[in-house]
């Protein structure tokens, strides 16, 4: 046997680019299969797992998807917001812990988060390197960001335009780097979490100035009846600093700030039923089970996953018929080599193990690609297929 | 004829190998830890107060087990204060962090802070929150005029919302310990009584002191004030600083216009301020704010020492 696998062995060796094409359309219509199945059983399981550990959602009535993909993978979807009083509303009723998450900001092409301290043992997320938030104006890195963007603590970051060209909006916020946080293999690695109100400031909601009550004429229009009138030469801050942080104000009631979506953590089973009665007639608000979309969206997946088998299946088959063809008509271009080999003492038998090992060659080598390349997308190829679902969903 | 021998071992490493492929994918991947509840709260109870007051009520009710703390260093007025990093990052560790509202402690607005673990002791005790007389309307672009008007904070020197903050704090250390709930409830029955006590003292100040005007070095007495019906006038007066000719002209303008004969004061003035004073028929009072952990006694004592001293220098009750 094992010279029967040698002489194969060395035959398809001689024959490289023929075999190499055979291995390599064998290993399309192997893979294919393995690999779509297994990238989208793992993009399902990780997307299920992050929304099975995020009890319930409080957000805007509208798409759940939206406010799930939003506040749980920060993909920007444009859920409406809710406001501070309803996370601060939510916290009254004694029955949840309310972690407000506000996106909408990107910081060098990565999502703003803004959210409070209890978001991150709420996620257990752990810092690698640095500290946590203390100030306003201070930011940590997820894994992921740190690495690309090359930023450690005491470093700075620019958060990026909302609007590239109005030159009357909000001008980018210089944030400090104070931590990074330890690799979560999820969303929050891609994500730059600041606190809720460094979030508004970026959104222009809040600002720091130089002070009014001693500012010269040359910044000031007017000053009648207590009320100070600035021009557009007074100095507004673009970064918070331990100097100036005392300046920044929002004007107006905080509470009625934007939030886009809340995490919900019930203290307990009987809080959580309580709570989800409490919103199945809100007008304007809802209380998504996370788990739950995200299981129909799965479902979705899954519908579409096997209509593409039923295409892929077709195509492998059609690679199968043209293998079978490709090696009965090599048998046949052979058939002078397969005298010689009888005249030379080999047996009929003898003959048909060398074919046989020939196939078995191909389609191990077939396999053992199409296993590899299924494992690497498996790996690598679940964040990409994660955004493109989240991002076309 | 021999044949070479084939490559066996090769052989073996590709069964191997797809063996692997196999159980790779009959494995599952990773899955996210799923935390139960937001049980974020550190082991031992510590209660964290941004001034010396929140921080004696709470002694007096917490149980022995129980750390409060008030990290603001000696000399510096916790209103004013400007925590680091390190010193916010402390305030964070903390179960319970008991804030005065009505805009003390700036710096509480600009840290980060466990919102979940903050007790706002002054909100909802009153209607509204006074207001000091300096805030600046301004305006720059386009959002029209807005002031960032000032708050009075001094909001103990009200003894009765005092006794409300005192209750707010009583009621978040039940939250925080429920076990120990019958000896926080004692400790609140003593304090209020305490507290109400200085407090009829003080409204039976007002009632005999009238419409008789009192100057005030600092406008810290606003709540002292409303609750009591006294009229006060305040400076910007420091006491361990020499007063200047533009001080003296205000204090003369005051004095003018009010004929007051008291003039408050958070701390002794020099002996020179108290002299000029008297030269001008005022008679310095000493009313301490307590804001700060006082060199000697506690709240109580500082603040009983206060009425005395208001009883005694507008006769009131004889001097002790």
């Amino acid at each position: 046997m094992r010279d029967s696998i040698y002489l194969a062995w060395r035959y398809l060796r001689h024959h490289r680019t023929k075999t190499l094409l055979l291995v390599l359309s064998l290993s399309v219509f192997l893979g294919l299969p393995l690999i779509m199945r297994a990238m989208s059983r793992a993009t399902q399981q990780s997307l299920l797992s992050r929304a099975e550990a995020t009890p319930l959602l409080l957000g805007k009535k509208g798409s759940s998807l939206d406010l799930v993909v939003e506040a749980l993978y920060f993909q920007l979807k444009g859920a409406e917001p809710i406001t501070k009083a309803d996370v601060d509303g939510l916290q009254a009723m004694d029955l949840a812990l309310g972690i407000p998450i506000r996106t909408g900001l990107m910081a060098r092409g990565f999502p703003l988060v803004g959210t409070s301290l209890d978001y991150f043992p709420f996620r257990k997320l752990r810092m690698t390197e640095g500290r946590g938030l203390a100030m306003m104006g201070e930011c940590i890195l997820g894994a992921e960001a740190a690495e690309a963007l090359g930023l450690g603590p005491g470093d700075a970051l620019l958060t990026s335009p909302s609007t590239l060209f109005d030159l009357a909006g909000v001008y980018p916020l210089k944030l400090h780097v104070v931590g990074i946080l330890e690799p979560s293999f999820g969303p929050d690695d891609e994500a730059v979490f600041v606190d809720l109100r460094t979030a508004w400031v970026a959104e222009g909601m809040g600002h720091g100035h130089q002070d009014l009550s001693s500012a010269g004429p040359d910044v000031v229009l007017k000053r009648k009846e207590g009320t100070v009138t600035a021009n557009a030469k007074l100095i507004q801050y673009n970064e918070i600093t331990e100097a100036n942080i005392e300046s920044f104000h929002f004007h107006g009631d905080p509470s009625s700030y934007p939030v886009s979506a809340a995490i919900v953590v019930p203290h307990d089973e009987k809080s959580g039923v309580l709570l989800r009665g409490r919103f199945v007639d809100a007008e304007t608000r809802q209380l998504v089970r996370p788990a739950q979309v995200v299981d129909s969206l799965n479902k979705q997946i899954f519908r579409f996953e096997r209509i593409l088998e039923i295409v892929v299946w077709t195509v492998g088959l059609a690679t199968a018929v043209m293998f079978v063809l490709v090696m009965v008509l090599s048998w046949r271009l052979r058939a002078e080599e397969l005298r010689t080999m009888t005249r030379l003492g080999c047996s009929r038998w003898k003959a048909a193990q060398i074919m046989g090992s020939e196939i078995a060659l191909m389609v191990g080598a077939s396999v053992l690609i199409a296993g590899v390349f299924g494992i690497v997308m498996a790996q690598y190829g679940e964040t990409w297929l994660q955004t493109l679902i989240l991002r076309g969903s | 004829m021999r044949m070479a021998r084939p490559t066996p071992g090769r052989a073996v490493t590709i069964v191997v190998m797809v063996a692997l492929v196999a159980m790779t994918f009959g494995c599952s991947k990773k899955s996210d830890p799923i935390p139960a509840s937001g049980s974020m709260q550190p082991a031992q109870a510590s209660i964290y107060a941004v001034n010396y007051p929140l921080s004696y009520f709470a002694k007096r009710m917490a149980p022995a087990n129980a750390r409060v703390v008030f990290p603001v260093p000696p000399g510096v007025d916790p209103a004013f204060w400007k925590p680091s990093a390190s010193a916010a990052l402390e305030f964070q560790s903390a179960s319970l962090i008991l804030l005065n509202g009505a805009g003390y402690a700036r710096w509480t607005s600009y840290a980060t802070l466990p919102q979940a673990r903050l007790v706002v002791t002054a909100d909802g005790c009153r209607d509204t929150y006074l207001r000091t007389e300096q805030s600046i309307r301004h305006q720059h672009g386009p959002e029209g005029a807005h002031a960032h008007s000032e708050l009075a904070f001094t909001t103990w020197l009200d003894l009765q919302l005092a006794a409300c903050q005192a209750s707010r704090v009583r009621d978040a250390l039940v939250a925080q310990m429920p076990e120990a709930k019958d000896s926080v409830a004692l400790g609140f029955e003593t304090l209020e009584r305490d507290l109400l006590d200085l407090d009829d003292r003080l409204r039976s100040l007002g009632k005999a002191l009238g419409n008789q005007p009192l100057l005030a070095s600092h406008p810290v007495y606003q709540y002292l004030a409303d609750a009591y019906g006294i009229s006060i006038q305040s400076l910007h007066l420091e006491p361990d600083q020499e007063l200047g000719d533009d001080d003296w002209k205000e204090v003369d303008a005051m004095l003018e216009q009010d004929r007051a004969i008291w003039m408050l004061w958070e701390a002794p003035p020099l002996t020179a301020t108290e002299a000029r004073l008297r030269e001008r028929g005022v008679t310095t009072i000493v009313f301490d704010p307590a804001g700060q952990s006082p060199a000697e006694g506690d709240f109580l004592s500082v603040m009983s020492a206060n009425v005395a001293r208001l009883e005694c220098a507008t006769g009131v009750k004889p001097c002790r």
